[in-house]
């Protein structure tokens, strides 16, 4: 492991990708304990603040401070989007994979099925899913978890069935080993470069799926200082203070550019070849 | 040679820049190529002969350093050109035939455009005139309707058209020096003798200099009249080719030669009396090919694809049974069949129990066949250590005397002379030989009764090779396990195998015992052409392909 996080330093996407990663997570961790304001303490006096003074980002319509805002709503947006990503991504690595290995009539239906799915929107997906299940955070979780699991399935497949031509697959098979070890022990490493990169790249949709859906009211509702919906109501407030609707649109264009750096650093670091 | 060389490489030598410092890939080199020559520049794999001819042909990579030295082509001097006059230069003044003609081709255009279009760049023919051209060169070639071929794409012709395709372009476009990186590797036994032959042929013809590369000596010695030995980037030796192979001067050169495999040695011992029978198979087909649920839904049905076609054969108890036959006769199917990897039917008879198909194939089968495969950069799961890679025979059929699986694995490990400690390595941190000693630790880690090994040595060097084959017939030796080894070389399989079956087109043609085939001969004539083809050392006698 160590062995990996010095690979993955050495690279400069990595070092990168990886410090802003932390950034973010130390804003997760401890960021209720960083914010020097209460996130919901309303002023009436300090509203539309530019960045400056006691502010230091500014505050929206309502007098609140930006920065502990932004702080408080990591927790809900980054660890939802990052736990909604992982399930999507494990569901689907596990079919895809097991589709290209098992094969024959089964890979087909499997992947008809998948792209019967794939032909909804992933938002649609999950708006049909929150609405069946009721709104909540956890069901808007897996509502994003079902909607890139087809996604996830098919790009795994695709480079599972490179993996499933190796040698080492058939000389398992060969060996009398269990569907179960054949896919998990042999074939799911050799696919996992790919799938993390992939996965990166979807932490930064699943938080834009993640604002849309409490932009529409089925995900986290006000006045949580969730990113998303941070934008979505300073839409309305733009002409008045741009910095309201910029820093929760940096925020995410941060999360989605250290997860993306991340994911390339990971990807040289986590193939011993290179 | 009455003038000057064509080529003239002196003092060069290149490094390459990587992460852990620069590697010295070529070390004062000094080679030369005159006029109507065919120089063969024989070395193993990493020994540089390509980076070579890339630094002839001027398309080094980015990390390449060249510290000294020079390459002229007659009174140009190559290194001095730029990139744009380097592009006169190929192609019209320097030609080259790769390794892969698959990979060399251009998929989307047709086989005559590539042609007309290097004739009309280097020569300046109109579109008319080239084709006409390409239609005589292809007919010079052996291709036959050349007018139909000119408008296949590479995926309809073969591997042996494709590179007869591109040995005709590089001959047309009537460069002063044509730079062959081993043309024929990439093909089959028969039609890399029909090439050779070919190559042969054109060069007496067109009296164009020639720097073939390969690593094959046996090509090179019928081919060439003069020889370098490349190792680590260093030419060891060179010299005339009947000079070179009769009398070595080098020691790598010595070796290299006592590694080539020759039908007349045997490596091992001789059968006493006649075995117990271990496994018979019978008529054993395996077809290939499945339609698709549409296809089968509209009533269409394809023709599947036969690999083997009612296969009789038995194997002995502790034999070494050689299986030949050139690419695509089915051979690795075979194996396929065996292991439980392809559907079959027939019926297959191992220790007096009948299998039908993989579901029969208990543990009790899988332990006692094994089976090694060709690569093993394939076989080998880049993501395991050597210890899981090994130690997971003994966690699906046991540790033998119940001994701890550290010490098996070590034990295993100390069998296929490898030192213990490879077990905490990844396989890319071995070498091929040494990646292959390890799979073949992992089939002798059950106790196999049957080993199959599928051309465990065509992606080795030949010293390497030899090595290995020492390698598993000591571990017969040692084990008294029964091997169907399956190669393309007839002269390895023909020193190692107790019995030899020959293969052609998913058939087995004749089974024949080694000393029957030095005595009497082949009874069979595609046999015959196999023997044929596969190019043997020619040292003592003067060669065709010299200075004229």
């Amino acid at each position: 492991m160590s062995e990996v996080l010095a690979r993955l330093v050495r690279s400069p996407q990595g070092a990168i990708g990886l410090g802003i990663v932390s950034l973010v997570g130390i804003a997760v961790v401890a960021g209720p304990w960083l914010a020097p304001h209460d996130p919901n303490a309303i002023s009436i006096l300090a509203r539309y603040k530019p960045p400056g003074g006691q502010y230091l980002l500014g505050t929206d319509q309502l007098g609140r401070d930006l920065l502990s805002r932004l702080l408080h709503g990591a927790q809900s947006t980054v660890i939802m989007a990052a736990i909604a990503t992982l399930c999507g991504t494990v569901m689907g690595a596990l079919i895809g994979t097991t589709s290209a290995y098992v094969g024959g009539r089964t890979d087909d239906a499997v992947m008809r099925t998948i792209d019967a799915v794939m032909a909804i929107p992933s938002l649609l997906m999950s708006l049909l899913v929150v609405s069946m299940l009721g709104r909540s955070q956890a069901n808007a979780v897996l509502a994003i978890a079902i909607a890139f699991t087809p996604g996830m399935a098919r790009i795994t497949r695709s480079v599972a069935l490179a993996v499933r031509k190796q040698d080492y697959v058939s000389a398992a098979i060969a060996r009398g080993e269990g569907t179960a070890y054949i896919v998990m022990g042999e074939m799911v490493p050799n696919v996992v470069a790919p799938i993390i990169v992939e996965m990166t790249i979807r932490v930064a949709f699943s938080v834009m799926l993640f604002a849309t859906l409490s932009f529409l009211g089925l995900g986290a509702q006000p006045p949580t200082p969730e990113w998303g919906l941070m934008v979505s109501e300073a839409r309305k407030f733009m002409h008045l203070s741009t910095w309201m609707i910029l820093w929760p649109c940096c925020a995410i264009a941060l999360v989605a550019i250290g997860f993306n750096l991340l994911g390339d650093g990971l990807r040289d670091a986590l193939n011993p070849r290179t | 040679m009455s003038d000057a060389p064509i080529l003239a490489v002196a003092d060069y030598t290149l490094d390459y820049r990587t992460r852990l410092g620069a590697v010295r890939a070529l070390d004062t080199i000094e080679l030369t190529v005159g006029r109507g020559e065919v120089v063969g520049l024989v070395g193993e794999s990493g020994s540089g002969k390509t980076s070579l001819a890339w630094a002839i042909m001027r398309a080094l990579p980015a990390n390449a350093i060249e510290l000294r030295g020079t390459i002229r082509l007659g009174a140009v001097d190559l290194r001095a050109q730029s990139g744009t006059d380097m592009t006169h230069i190929r192609g019209r003044r320097i030609g080259m035939v790769f390794q892969d003609p698959a990979a060399s081709l251009n998929p989307t255009l047709t086989l005559g455009a590539q042609f007309v279009e290097a004739l009309t760049t280097h020569h300046g023919l109109s579109q008319a005139e080239a084709w006409s051209e390409g239609e005589r060169m292809f007919a010079r070639v052996g291709l036959a309707d050349p007018p139909a071929l000119m408008r296949r794409y590479p995926h309809e012709a073969s591997g042996g058209e494709k590179q007869r395709v591109i040995i005709a372009t590089a001959f047309a476009c009537r460069p002063e020096l044509i730079l062959f990186d081993e043309p024929t590797t990439a093909l089959d036994v028969i039609t890399a003798r029909q090439i050779l032959d070919l190559f042969l042929e054109l060069q007496r013809e067109t009296g164009v200099a020639s720097l073939y590369i390969s690593h094959d000596l046996a090509v090179v010695s019928q081919i060439a009249s003069r020889v370098a030995v490349i190792q680590r980037g260093r030419i060891v030796e060179q010299g005339g080719v009947s000079a070179v192979f009769a009398r070595p001067a080098h020691a790598y050169t010595r070796q290299l030669l006592a590694a080539v495999p020759r039908a007349d040695r045997r490596l091992v011992a001789e059968m006493s009396g006649h075995g117990k029978q271990l496994a018979a198979v019978r008529d054993l087909t395996v077809r290939y090919g499945r339609p698709s649920l549409i296809a089968d839904l509209l009533g269409r049905t394809k023709p599947m694809v036969t690999g083997n076609r009612a296969i009789s054969i038995e194997i002995r108890w502790g034999e070494i049974l050689g299986i030949v036959g050139e690419s695509g006769s089915g051979k690795s199917t075979l194996a396929r069949a065996l292991t439980g990897l392809a559907r079959f039917e027939g019926s297959l008879l191992f220790d007096g129990k009948r299998i039908g198909g993989a579901t029969d194939m208990t543990g009790g089968y899988r332990r006692d066949v094994q089976i090694v495969f060709q690569h093993p950069d394939s076989s080998l799961n880049p993501r395991q250590r050597i210890r899981d890679i090994l130690g997971r025979p003994f966690r699906l059929y046991g540790v033998p005397d119940g001994r701890p699986i550290a010490e098996a694995i070590a034990d295993l490990l100390r069998l296929v002379r490898l030192p213990a400690e490879f077990a905490d390595r990844f396989p890319h941190q071995l070498s091929g030989g040494e990646k292959q000693r390890v799979a073949i630790a992992r089939a002798f880690a059950s106790r196999p009764r049957l080993v199959i090994c599928d051309e465990v040595t065509s992606s080795l060097d030949v010293s390497v090779q030899a090595a290995v084959i020492e390698l598993l017939v000591d571990l017969q030796r040692k084990s008294g396990a029964a091997y169907i080894f399956i190669s393309h070389d007839i002269n390895l399989v023909r020193q190692i195998a107790h019995r030899i079956a020959v293969m052609y087109r998913g058939e087995l043609v004749e089974t024949i015992a080694p000393e029957q085939l030095s005595t009497h001969g082949p009874t069979h004539p595609y046999t015959a052409a196999l023997m044929a083809a596969v190019p043997t050392i020619r040292a003592a006698t003067t060669h065709a392909g010299g200075t004229s």
